[in-house]
C-alpha cells in the first residue's frame, strides 16, 4: 500500500510483506510463459490441427457416421451417468449430513475411492466382474443385458470414475447450512418430499449445479475407463474420446483434432460456467471454491 | 455394510438416503473393485505373484511411478509459485489465468493426449526445436513426462492457494520488525504454513499421474520395457485374454493408489493439528 | 530514545489518513495515541514502525532522520493486535526468533538466546509455557508472549497496536499494569494506539488526543482532563 507517485517514495521502500521488484516481475514473467507452454500451447495446438485444411473441411468430418455416432452415444453416456450420479450425490449427502452415526468418516472414504483408482483400474474392474467370464457377467450375457462391449458398462465405468464428484460438492456445503432449516419446516407440519423440495434443494442448487457441472465434464470425456469397457465397437460403443483415438490412429488428422475440438469446446464452456458459479455464488459453495 | 447405531433423528429420509447410497456404493464401487480382488488371486498367491513378478511388468511399474514422482516434484515447485503469483501479485489477465488453471481438470485426457504429441512429435512446434538441438520428446520417456506433468498441474496450485489466501499480513510484519529479512521470512514463516497443503497437492498429483492413460498413450511410443506404462500393459493384458495377469497388475496399482490416498489423509490430519487459529 | 514527528502526512490513495502532524516524544516515555476508529492512530503507529511510508514528512530517532530506515533496520518492538503470533512455532521459538534472524555475524550463540528468552518469560511472569504452541494459549498469554518477542531484539522503542482490546475486562486490568511494570523496567520509549479514554488516561505519561488524521491534543493525562483543547476531546474524554 505505497504510492508510487508522490516524489518522496523513493524505490527504498517496500512494504514489509512483498518481496523485491526484480524478482515479482521476473517470477510472474516465468510462471505466465511456462503456463504458456505446458496449457494454453496443447489447447491452441487442437484447434490449430482442427482447421489446418479450412473451417469447411473441418465442419464436414463432423457430418461423418462415426463422428455422429460417438456425439449421439456420448450425449447417451451423460444422460445416464451425470443424473444418476447426482441422485447418488444427493442421497449419500443427505444421510452423511442430516444424521449421527458411527463409521461417517470410513463412509466417505469409500466414496473417494474412486478418486484415487487409476481409470483403466476401474474399468479393469468392471470387465471382471460384469464381463462375459464372471458370475454376474454370465446371467447377464444369458439373458441378453450385456453389460461389457455393451453401451451400459459405459455407462457403468463413466459413473464409477464421476462418482464422488457430486457428493463432494454437497457435503461441506450442507455441512456448513446445518439441520435448522430443515427442522424448522418440520415443525411447521411439511412432509419430508416437502422440506427436501422447498428447503433443501434451494439452498443446495448452486453446489449441485457445480457438482453436475465437473461430473458432466468427466463423463463425457472419460477415455481410459470407457477403453477398456468398450471394445471400441465403431457406431455401437464408441464414444467421442475412443472415436478421436481411432480416427487419430488411422491419420484422420483433420477429422480427430476437429472431434478433439469439440470437447475441448466442451471443457472451456464447463470452465467458464464453474468460473461464473464461483464468482456469483461462491458462498453457497463449498468453501475451497471461494476466492 | 451395516451401520453400527444411528441415533434417532426427526429428519425423515434415512431409510431411502441409506437404502440408494449404500446399494449404489455397494454396485458401483465395492463389487467391482471386490471383483478386482477375486480375479486376481483366483488362481492363488503364487499365480499372482508369478503375474507381477516379470520385468515386463516391473519395467512399466517403475516406469509409471518414476516419471510420475519427478512430474509431481516438477508441480509441486512450480505449483507453489504459480499460486504465490496468482494470490499475492496483479497483473493483466490474471483472473483468466487463474481460471485457466483448472483446464487439465476440464480436458478430456484424449484431447490432451493428441494435442501434445502434436507439439512434441518432430515435426511439431515444439518438437521440431528440440530436433534442432539434436533430441526427441514425442515418443520418449521426456514426452510421457510432459502429459504426467500437465495432468498434475492444478493440483499443487489448488491446494495451496487458499492457504496463501488466510495467511494473515500482520505475521509477515511481524518477522519483518523482529529484523528478519525476506527471505527468511519466507523460509521459516510462510514455507511451513504452506508444507502441509503442498504435500497434500503433490500427493495428489502423484496418485493422478501414475494412473494416467490417456494423456500418455498417443505420445509415449509404448515400447516394452522402456516407455510403456502400467495402466497401457493392464489393457495389453485384456487383449490377450489374460485377464488374471491384467487383475494382478490392477491390484498392484490398487495397492499404490491406496498408499498414497492413505499419505493424503495423514497430511491433512497433521496440518489440522498444528495450525488452529491464533 | 527520543522521537520526533515532523509533518507526516499519509494519503491512501485519495483518502488522507493523516493530515500533517508534528509531534514531540521524549525519551523514556509511555505514549498513548488515543482516538475512534478512523482517526490516523494506527497509520502513525505504522510509519513509526517502518510498515506504511509516509506521502510527507520526516521521522526522526535521536535527532537523526529514520524515515527512510527499513522495517528491519528500525529496530521497533511491535505487537499487533492479533499478536501475530507464529503458529507453528513453540513459545520459546517465537520470542528466539528475532535473535536467531540475525546474520551469522550478529547472531549470539544457542545459549546466549536460551538465556535471554528464560530471561524475558520470567519477566512476562510465565516461565513454565516455553514449550507450547500458540494454539494452546489463553488471549492474555498470547498478548504476554508478542510482548517478550518483540523486546527480545532489544529494541529502541515499543510499539503496541490496541494491544488489550481482544481482552476481556478483568484480564485487561492485569495486562495494563504488567506494561506499566514493564516499561518501568526497561525504560523503552513505549507508544500505544487506543481507543479508550480510561485505559490511556490511567496508563499514559503522555496522551495524544487524534479524530480524522488531526492530532487534537497532547499532554499529561491530568492537564487535557482539566483543559480539554477543543470540543472533540472534551467529549471523548468525558464520555
Amino acid at each position: 500500500m505505497s504510492d508510487l507517485s508522490h516524489p518522496l517514495s523513493a524505490s527504498t521502500f517496500r512494504p514489509a510483506a512483498t518481496e523485491a521488484p526484480w524478482l515479482r516481475i521476473t517470477l510472474t514473467i516465468a510462471v505466465v510463459a511456462i503456463l504458456g507452454v505446458l496449457l494454453f500451447a496443447p489447447l491452441i495446438a487442437v484447434f490449430y490441427e482442427a482447421l489446418r485444411e479450412g473451417v469447411g473441411a473441418s465442419l464436414a468430418t463432423l457430418a461423418n457416421p462415426e463422428s455422429q455416432s460417438a456425439i449421439r452415444l456420448t450425449l447417451l453416456v451423460a444422460a445416464f451417468a451425470v443424473p444418476l450420479n447426482a441422485v447418488f450425490g444427493v442421497a449419500s449427502a443427505w444421510l452423511i449430513t442430516k444424521y449421527s452415526f458411527c463409521g461417517k468418516a470410513i463412509l466417505i472414504t469409500l466414496i473417494d475411492i474412486p478418486f484415487s483408482v487409476s481409470p483403466v483400474v476401474a474399468g479393469l474392474c468392471i470387465v471382471l466382474t460384469f464381463g462375459a467370464n464372471s458370475l454376474a457377467g454370465s446371467w447377464l450375457v444369458a439373458h441378453g443385458m450385456p453389460v461389457v462391449f455393451a453401451v451400459p458398462g459405459i455407462v457403468m465405468a463413466s459413473m464409477f470414475v464421476t462418482f464422488p464428484f457430486v457428493a463432494r460438492e454437497l457435503i461441506p456445503v450442507m455441512v456448513e447450512q446445518g439441520r435448522a432449516a430443515e427442522e424448522a419446516a418440520l415443525t411447521l407440519g411439511a412432509s419430508g418430499w416437502r422440506v427436501f423440495f422447498t428447503v433443501t434443494l434451494p439452498n443446495i442448487r448452486w453446489a449441485l449445479l457445480y457438482g453436475v457441472l465437473l461430473c458432466n465434464a468427466r463423463a463425457m470425456g472419460e477415455f481410459g475407463a470407457v477403453a477398456v469397457v468398450s471394445g471400441k465397437i465403431r457406431g455401437l460403443t464408441a464414444t467421442m474420446p475412443i472415436t478421436v483415438e481411432m480416427l487419430y490412429n488411422e491419420y484422420a488428422s483433420v477429422a480427430a483434432f476437429t472431434l478433439a475440438a469439440v470437447l475441448a469446446l466442451l471443457a472451456l464452456v464447463t470452465l467458464a460456467f464453474k468460473t461464473l458459479l464461483e464468482w456469483r455464488y461462491a458462498d453457497q459453495l463449498a468453501a475451497t471454491h471461494r476466492h | 455394510m451395516r451401520q453400527p447405531f444411528v441415533h434417532k433423528s426427526p429428519i425423515p429420509g434415512l431409510g431411502l438416503s441409506a437404502g440408494i447410497t449404500l446399494s449404489m456404493l455397494s454396485l458401483m464401487v465395492l463389487l467391482p473393485i471386490a471383483g478386482l480382488l477375486v480375479q486376481g488371486f483366483s488362481a492363488g498367491i503364487p499365480a499372482f505373484l508369478a503375474a507381477v513378478n516379470t520385468p515386463r511388468t516391473w519395467a512399466a511399474l517403475y516406469l509409471s511411478f518414476r516419471l510420475s514422482l519427478v512430474a509431481a516434484l516438477f508441480n509441486l515447485v512450480f505449483g507453489l509459485a504459480l499460486a504465490w503469483v496468482l494470490v499475492r501479485y496483479r497483473f493483466p489477465f490474471r483472473k483468466v489465468l487463474n481460471a485457466a488453471v483448472d483446464l487439465p481438470f476440464a480436458l478430456p485426457t484424449a484431447v490432451a493426449g493428441i494435442a501434445l504429441t502434436a507439439l512434441y512429435a518432430p515435426n511439431g512446434a515444439f518438437g521440431h526445436i528440440a530436433k534442432d538441438w539434436g533430441f526427441k520428446i514425442a515418443y520418449t520417456q521426456w514426452g510421457i513426462l510432459i502429459a504426467l506433468i500437465f495432468v498434475g498441474l492444478p493440483f499443487v496450485t489448488r491446494t495451496v492457494q487458499p492457504v496463501i489466501e488466510e495467511i494473515a499480513r500482520e505475521v509477515e510484519e511481524a518477522s519483518a520488525t523482529l529484523g528478519a529479512t525476506r527471505a527468511y521470512t519466507l523460509r521459516r514463516v510462510i514455507w511451513p504454513m504452506l508444507a502441509p497443503a503442498a504435500l497434500t497437492g503433490f500427493a495428489l498429483s502423484l496418485a493422478r499421474a501414475v494412473g494416467e492413460y490417456g494423456s500418455v498413450i498417443f505420445i509415449a511410443g509404448n515400447i516394452p520395457l522402456k516407455t510403456e506404462i502400467a495402466p497401457l500393459l493392464i489393457v495389453i493384458k485384456l487383449e490377450e485374454y489374460n485377464e488374471p495377469g491384467a487383475a494382478a497388475i490392477g491390484i498392484a496399482m490398487l495397492v499404490m493408489s491406496f498408499g498414497m490416498l492413505f499419505v493424503i489423509n495423514a497430511a491433512q490430519v497433521l496440518s489440522r493439528k498444528r495450525m488452529s487459529n491464533v | 530514545m527520543q522521537i520526533e514527528i515532523d509533518d507526516i502526512s499519509k494519503e491512501f490513495g485519495t483518502t488522507a489518513a493523516l493530515t500533517p502532524v508534528s509531534l514531540s516524544i521524549p525519551s523514556g516515555a509511555l505514549v498513548a495515541l488515543l482516538g475512534p476508529s478512523g482517526s490516523g492512530k494506527t497509520t502513525l503507529l505504522r510509519i513509526l514502525g517502518g510498515l506504511e511510508f509516509p506521502t510527507a514528512g520526516r521521522v526522526l530517532f535521536d535527532s537523526t532522520d529514520a524515515t527512510r530506515l527499513t522495517v528491519q533496520e528500525r529496530r521497533a518492538g511491535f505487537v499487533f493486535q492479533s499478536y501475530a503470533l507464529f503458529a507453528h512455532m513453540t513459545v520459546f521459538e517465537n520470542i528466539a526468533y528475532g535473535l536467531r534472524a540475525r546474520p551469522r555475524a550478529m547472531r549470539p550463540p544457542a545459549a546466549e538466546i536460551a538465556r535471554r528468552v528464560t530471561n524475558l518469560l520470567d519477566l512476562i511472569q510465565l516461565p513454565d509455557i516455553g514449550a507450547r504452541y500458540p494454539s494452546q494459549l489463553s488471549g492474555g498469554q498470547r498478548q504476554r508472549v508478542a510482548l517478550a518477542r518483540a523486546l527480545a531484539i532489544e529494541p529502541r522503542m515499543l510499539l503496541l497496536d490496541e494491544p488489550f482490546g481482544a481482552l476481556d475486562a478483568r484480564v485487561r486490568k492485569d495486562l495494563r499494569q504488567g506494561l506499566r511494570d514493564i516499561h518501568d523496567t526497561t525504560g523503552l520509549t513505549t507508544i500505544f494506539v487506543t481507543h479508550d479514554q480510561d485505559e490511556a488516561m490511567e496508563l499514559a505519561d503522555l496522551v495524544v488526543v487524534m479524530s480524522m488524521g488531526c492530532i487534537e491534543q497532547v499532554g499529561r493525562p491530568q492537564d487535557i482532563r482539566a483543559r480539554p483543547a477543543s470540543a472533540f476531546v472534551r467529549d471523548f474524554i468525558g464520555a
